[in-house]
């Protein structure tokens, strides 16, 4: 806005020696008045405009990066739990296994319904746990805390009866300590409160799950 | 702005009859400048006051002189909205393009979608070996169990018939020729390992060193460093599933061999 005000000052020494300059002047402070009032308008539209994609989180953002790996996380203790509920031998296990897959699955849709939202791929451009303090140093192999090895899968899916209950538990424990790390991981460095409240939540289902299943697992002994 | 605090009956008379509120602001010198900023209308009065004793001495260099600061200024802030408004609008468009645009925009892509639209519906579930006629096969009938794609990395080949079904799930499947060098092979498993919807394997008869599938695109590289994998990868996986985001990857078949297992009854 000082822009136009002062080349006022400028033409105005002029009128003194020509008055045709003055005219000239004066049309010249109109018309810079009236590019200013236009740049000003298109900045405020633009600054609408561009608002809500800059307030959302962007792709490097901790929600999105939360939201794409949370989404890996619990893509595996789906896996994991499917396999109990229908392996276990143990009905506790079985039961535990069932509600650890339909309830993080509907987690995943509510990560992805995020990422849609927000206009970004469920592809992230930077690596696993790149959103997180040194969360890169945290993975192994590819696989973030707490994650079964593609060996323990395979382990898992081959073992039967009580064998498979145990194991299944040993894991899926390892999984949610390493799962409740991350959802910390946002609770602290994250700021959208939709994604604050839904991580919170996480937190509160996992830390239960985990009186259980550890429960379970004493109750099955070593 | 001092005589703003005697109050405001005071005030406006002060200003348009004498102009001293420019006086007030900047004494002498400054009383010209300060006049002609004040507003347009209150050059007259101004100009006839404060002209006299002043146009000897330096009128015409010092106006030259100043002309080009506030232009400059005009003109930076000027580009500098440009920018931002052009950032923006860039940006914007940028980030509203569907992946399918920016699907088209990979180079060497081949989107089997607008070649063969029958090929790519989805839920054709066939038993026993099929026969592709796009080699490895993007999209078409398939068996009802899928390859597991759970970021899993596969040292031998795999059945076409469960890994078509993987990419109705949404997997990127990626294959590579059997004589890859290891330490490739290795750079594609990093981008495999942990992540779902994701899974890699051995392809024979490949014409070129790696090639990548999504339900109904495919890409064909020669080597493990050209970044349109990433490009592919980011933009087609889960995105170009028939099933959307919640379609597993789990429970699928694991073992590897290229002759499909039929789903069996369970003997429980």
């Amino acid at each position: 806005m000082t822009a136009p005000v002062t080349t006022d000052s400028a033409p105005d020494e002029a009128p003194a020696t020509d008055d045709g300059g003055r005219r000239s002047a004066r049309r010249y402070g109109v018309l810079a008045l009236t590019v200013a009032v236009v740049v000003g308008l298109l900045l405020g539209y633009a600054g609408g405009l561009l608002t809500p994609s800059l307030t959302r989180p962007g792709d490097t953002s901790a929600e999105a990066g939360f939201a794409r790996d949370m989404t890996s996380h619990h893509a595996q203790a789906v896996e994991m739990g499917l396999i109990a509920f229908q392996k276990g031998s143990d009905p506790e296990v079985r039961q535990i296994g069932g509600d650890i897959a339909t309830g993080q699955q509907g987690e995943i849709g509510t990560m992805q319904t995020w990422l849609r939202s927000w206009g970004l791929d469920p592809t992230g451009s930077e690596p696993a746990m790149a959103w997180m303090p040194d969360g890169r140093a945290s993975l192994r192999d590819g696989l973030m805390p707490g994650m079964a090895t593609p060996q323990e899968m395979a382990t898992l899916r081959a073992a039967q009866g009580r064998e498979l209950d145990v194991l299944f538990l040993d894991l899926m424990i390892k999984h949610h300590l390493g799962g409740i790390h991350m959802i910390q991981g946002v609770l602290d460095h994250g700021g959208d409160d939709d994604v604050l409240t839904v991580a919170q939540t996480m937190k509160n289902t996992q830390q239960t799950d985990l009186v259980n299943l550890q429960n379970a697992r004493k109750r099955l002994g070593g | 702005m001092s005589i703003s605090t005697p109050g405001g009956p005071e005030r406006r008379p002060t200003v348009v009859s004498t102009g001293k509120k420019p006086a007030a602001g900047r004494p002498a010198s400054g009383a010209k400048p300060g006049a002609g900023k004040s507003a347009g209308g209150a050059r007259p009065t101004s100009g006839g006051k404060g002209k006299g004793p002043r146009k000897p001495v330096t009128p015409v260099k010092v106006s030259q002189g100043r002309a080009w600061g506030p232009i400059a200024l005009f003109v930076a802030v000027g580009v500098l909205a440009a920018a931002i408004i052009g950032w923006g609008g860039y940006a914007a468009f940028q980030g509203s393009k569907p992946w399918e645009k920016r699907a088209a925009d990979i180079d060497g892509i081949v989107d089997f979608r607008e070649k063969d639209a029958k090929l790519v519906q989805g839920g054709q579930h066939q038993q026993g070996p099929i026969k592709y006629d796009v080699n490895p096969p993007v999209a078409g009938p398939h068996n009802a169990a899928w390859q597991n794609c759970m970021g899993d990395v596969y040292d031998a080949p795999i059945a076409s018939e469960h890994a078509v079904h993987s990419m109705e799930h949404g997997a990127v499947w990626i294959t590579y020729r059997p004589d890859l060098p290891a330490d490739q092979v290795a750079t594609l498993k990093s981008k495999v390992q942990g992540k779902e919807k994701l899974m890699l394997s051995p392809f024979q008869g490949l014409d070129k060193a790696i090639s990548l599938q999504a339900w109904g695109y495919q890409l064909k590289v020669d080597n493990v460093d050209d970044s349109r994998i990433d490009d592919f990868i980011r933009t087609l996986r889960v995105n170009a599933s028939v099933e959307g985001p919640n379609a597993n990857c789990g429970q699928g078949i694991t073992a590897t061999g290229t002759t499909p297992r039929d789903p069996q009854p369970t003997q429980q």
